[in-house]
């Protein structure tokens, strides 16, 4: 299902950086270099940098509560705890979503579809994750400090959020692309990029289809958190079915950290993942017309630590939104 | 000479939780507890204990050595007191390390926060 939009754009974007992210090669708003960030707890750091996210994008397009509709937001968290203390200090009201790793670009297709459609006119988009408070949920305790496998992703710490609004700014969103669920049996809760690449493939190949589009169009096209062989497996699949490999295409996963960096693995993962590298590297790039054209593809595995138990397999899905420059 | 054995014992049972974490999907805490039973085991037909006379504390560092004292607690409670006794041995040699766990991971937790 892919959606044209006329009337929705980026107006004005902020970004909160935490351990290793601020390592990577980005600049962001705000950073903060300790998981607790003087803090009780690691959770109670991520609201508290949640905050301070929302506050910073409310600053910088110099707007006040009042003035946005709709905020749309999500975490990686159960009963998205982070996002509901993260709104109990705004008078603003809230949508929560989850799409895993893929509600960034989620998110934008909601808030694009309700203004487009004239109902709304500014609403804030934001996600936000961490590695500590990600990792306790989906997979060890901190303390059991088990020894990691070098396929596995670095979930990144960090938030970032987008007002998306119907006033007119050189970032515009053009076209949306909504995924499916995939589902290829992979039973490995650690190997996520095994787990989402076929699914960003389907959405590319889908949104290219529907629009009529060859992938050359793009300047850029960005997936979500697929790592270092979730990359890997794209760019194959995308050879097998083409016979040849894109010379425009990005993780962002490869991107948010610094290369050099062993501890990160096979890169980053988490829902902040691909919204801290739009807004610190793609948006800047599109303003100062290096790409005009960009196309996000927000992967999702959609992992239950219940269904991973119960040795079920790992669904995913994945969104594309495109952006150009006008 | 006893350091070397020691040594080569336990560097041979890490080398193989090695292999298998690299090339399975086993997670760290399956390989602990396929150790404890393989410990078990081994002990079950008294092989363990001919690793122990000639390999030394090297065996009784590494967590084989944990299911290799559940079944020795185990097998001398059923000579003392029948087979009630299996169950009433089963943790006779491990208590100390059970008990050891328990309060030195209390006193770390309340000493200490996780950092990373």
């Amino acid at each position: 299902m892919t959606l044209k939009y006329n009337n929705s754009y980026i107006n004005e974007v902020s970004t909160v950086a935490g351990p290793y992210v601020i390592y990577g090669p980005f600049k962001y708003d705000e950073t903060f270099t300790d998981y607790y960030d003087n803090e009780e707890t690691f959770e109670k750091c991520e609201i508290k940098n949640y905050i301070k996210c929302i506050n910073i994008l409310l600053g910088k397009c110099n707007k006040s509560e009042n003035d946005i509709d709709l905020i749309i937001s999500s975490d990686l968290l159960n009963q998205l705890m982070i996002s509901n203390f993260m709104m109990n200090h705004f008078n603003i009201p809230f949508f929560g979503v989850y799409n895993a790793c893929a509600s960034f670009c989620e998110e934008l297709i909601l808030a694009s579809t309700l203004i487009d459609s004239k109902k709304m006119n500014n609403i804030i988009t934001a996600t936000s994750s961490n590695n500590l408070t990600a990792e306790r949920q989906y997979r060890n305790p901190v303390e059991y400090g088990y020894q990691k496998k070098k396929y596995q992703t670095f979930t990144v710490t960090g938030s970032a959020s987008c007002l998306i609004s119907n006033k007119k700014s050189n970032i515009k969103i053009t076209t949306a692309t909504i995924g499916k669920v995939v589902d290829f049996d992979v039973k490995d809760s650690l190997n996520m990029g095994k787990v989402m690449a076929p699914s960003a493939y389907e959405t590319f190949i889908t949104h290219l289809k529907e629009l009529n589009l060859k992938p050359e169009y793009y300047d850029l096209i960005l997936t979500g958190d697929l790592g270092k062989y979730g990359k890997t497996i794209f760019n194959e699949l995308f050879y097998k079915n083409f016979g040849y490999y894109l010379s425009n295409y990005e993780d962002s996963a490869c991107m948010i950290y610094d290369n050099n960096d062993k501890r990160v693995l096979a890169g980053g993962s988490g829902i902040a993942c691909i919204n801290l590298v739009t807004n610190s590297y793609v948006i800047p790039q599109m303003i100062s017309k290096k790409y005009k054209r960009v196309l996000l593809i927000a992967t999702g595995a959609l992992m239950s630590v219940t269904s991973v138990n119960q040795k079920m397999s790992i669904p995913s899905i994945s969104h594309a939104v495109s952006l150009e420059v006008i | 000479m006893s350091y070397i054995y020691s040594f080569i014992f336990a560097g041979v049972v890490c080398l193989i939780a090695e292999i298998i974490l690299n090339n399975t999907n086993l997670k760290p805490g399956h390989i602990i507890c396929l150790f404890v039973i393989f410990g078990s085991m081994l002990d079950t037909f008294k092989i363990y204990d001919f690793f122990q006379d000639n390999f030394g504390a090297g065996t009784s560092i590494v967590i084989t050595s944990f299911g290799h004292l559940i079944m020795h607690g185990a097998f001398l409670g059923v000579k003392q007191s029948g087979f009630i006794g299996f169950l009433n041995g089963f943790f006779n040699y491990t208590t100390v390390g059970i008990s050891a766990t328990i309060v030195f991971a209390f006193i770390t937790s309340i000493l200490f926060k996780a950092k990373n």
